[in-house]
């Protein structure tokens, strides 16, 4: 009986251990997501071969001693991969990477979608790299970052990925209006736009004209620092103190310009406001 | 924000007994080298907390071959891709047992915005795949991932989870 066990149990080491020496997979040493290769399996017989992928799973009956050819799509994923071979009871495998293809895709995040003029560091551009899988590119790429608005000179700007991110942070231009952005690498490229608009509004002034009570007040055509008139809509407050008390009238810009109409009780002043900017003063009635 | 205060937070929740999800995994978050923008101790704290959700998930959904928890915590290509992992794992009779042992994890990047942050996760984790009763793959060994988090309306979701090698990811 021990002679017996003692037989069974060399004879299970010994299987084991030809199992482990005749039977294996290997893989080449460089394999990029999406390309065909082969695995050179070694034994005779057949097997059960199962590919374990980040997001694929390949399992198949194969007659080892040859080569095991792999479809690109079995590997459009990169990452770690394990090639397992089972022939009978025991299973032998082997562990690979599958490296990102080159870049043939970007991801790009501009922020804000709407922006002042002239804002230093106002905007955030984000490109993301991958290949043709949405594998994250690790190799450091260049992206370039191209900036044009219509009437004023383009330009760029340059940065290389670490690990698939290229970003940027730069102020907007003077100028109000469509400004494109533009995120390339290579031949592929993503563009967005930020729409820029009038900065707060610069050397606010009005004038007035008088009928026998009534003032009636009109501002300059409302531009911002670098010229941009300010956009149609936007809020101007006059506010007009007399004896009669405090009146504000909130009105918004038409055609470049504000207007308001007040009654005036003895001698008064109208200010102007617009945002967070003051603008001039101007005394009326009482003789004024 | 440097990373002793949250990693001295990563240990001080986890060692709370109300919070739910005592068979969390352990994640301990490096913010030193973050940039451009520096993290705050409450995204900090969502980003440690909403990752081991994560990998809690997906420990779930590659040993019961469910794709259901993966709604959670992922998102885009991550989703995508383990669903798909999982869907082919129960076709061919397979299914995927992690044993966690615990995530360091570093992050990198984080968008001007607030958009994105990228991490580099050095997670200790024992794996089991099985073909019905029959193990057929097995290993015990710190593997890299590099991460893509996101921010949504309550949570941090995992976008892009992808293993790489020992070299990718270090600065």
């Amino acid at each position: 009986m021990f002679k017996m066990l003692t037989r069974w149990l060399l004879f299970v080491f010994l299987g084991s251990a030809a199992l482990a020496q005749s039977v294996s997979v290997q893989a080449p040493s460089d394999i990029a997501a999406g390309n065909a290769f082969a695995l050179k399996t070694t034994g005779s017989g057949s097997a059960t071969f199962y590919l374990l992928g980040p997001s694929h799973i390949l399992k198949k009956k194969i007659e080892l001693g040859g080569d095991l050819q792999i479809a690109g799509s079995d590997v459009s994923s990169a990452g770690l991969y394990q090639a397992v071979l089972c022939a009978s009871s025991d299973c032998e495998s082997k562990e690979f990477y599958v490296r990102p293809g080159p870049p043939a895709r970007l991801s790009f995040l501009v922020h804000p979608s709407r922006v002042p003029v002239s804002a230093p560091n106002a905007i955030n551009a984000t490109a993301l790299v991958f290949d043709q899988s949405y594998n994250t590119v690790l190799v450091p790429s260049p992206v370039e970052f191209r900036f044009s608005l219509a009437g004023t000179a383009p330009f760029s700007r340059k940065q290389t990925t670490t690990r698939g991110i290229a970003w940027l942070q730069i102020g907007s231009t003077a100028k109000q209006g469509p400004l494109q952005v533009v995120a390339a690498v290579g031949d592929v490229s993503e563009p967005r736009v930020i729409r820029q608009v009038a900065s707060e509004a610069c050397g606010l002034r009005m004038s007035a004209t008088s009928n026998s009570r009534n003032v009636r007040v009109q501002t300059d055509p409302i531009r911002d620092c670098s010229g941009n008139p300010l956009p149609d809509g936007t809020i101007v407050s006059f506010t007009k103190i007399d004896q009669a008390g405090r009146s504000t009238v909130d009105t918004p810009i038409k055609k470049g310009i504000a207007t308001a109409q007040f009654s005036v009780v003895g001698p008064g002043r109208i200010s102007i406001a617009c945002g967070v900017v003051l603008g001039n003063e101007i005394s009326v009635g009482g003789g004024q | 924000m440097g990373a002793i205060s949250l990693m001295m937070w990563a240990l001080v929740w986890y060692s709370q007994p109300s919070v739910q999800a005592a068979s969390l995994p352990r994640v301990a978050l490096n913010a030193d080298s973050i940039g451009p923008r520096p993290i705050e101790q409450r995204t900090g704290e969502s980003v440690t907390r909403d990752y081991a959700q994560a990998w809690r998930d997906l420990s779930d959904a590659l040993s019961t071959n469910r794709t259901a928890p993966l709604n959670d915590y992922f998102t885009g290509i991550a989703k995508t891709r383990l669903s798909q992992r999982i869907v082919e794992q129960r076709n061919s009779g397979l299914r995927t047992q992690y044993v966690d042992h615990g995530h360091q994890v570093k992050a990198l990047f984080y968008s001007p915005d607030g958009g994105e942050m990228q991490l580099v996760d050095q997670a200790q984790i024992e794996v089991q795949v099985f073909d019905g009763q029959k193990l057929i793959h097995s290993t015990n060994s710190v593997q890299r991932y590099l991460v893509l988090m996101t921010p949504g309306a309550d949570r941090w979701y995992v976008r892009s989870l992808e293993s790489v090698p020992d070299d990718a990811g270090r600065d």
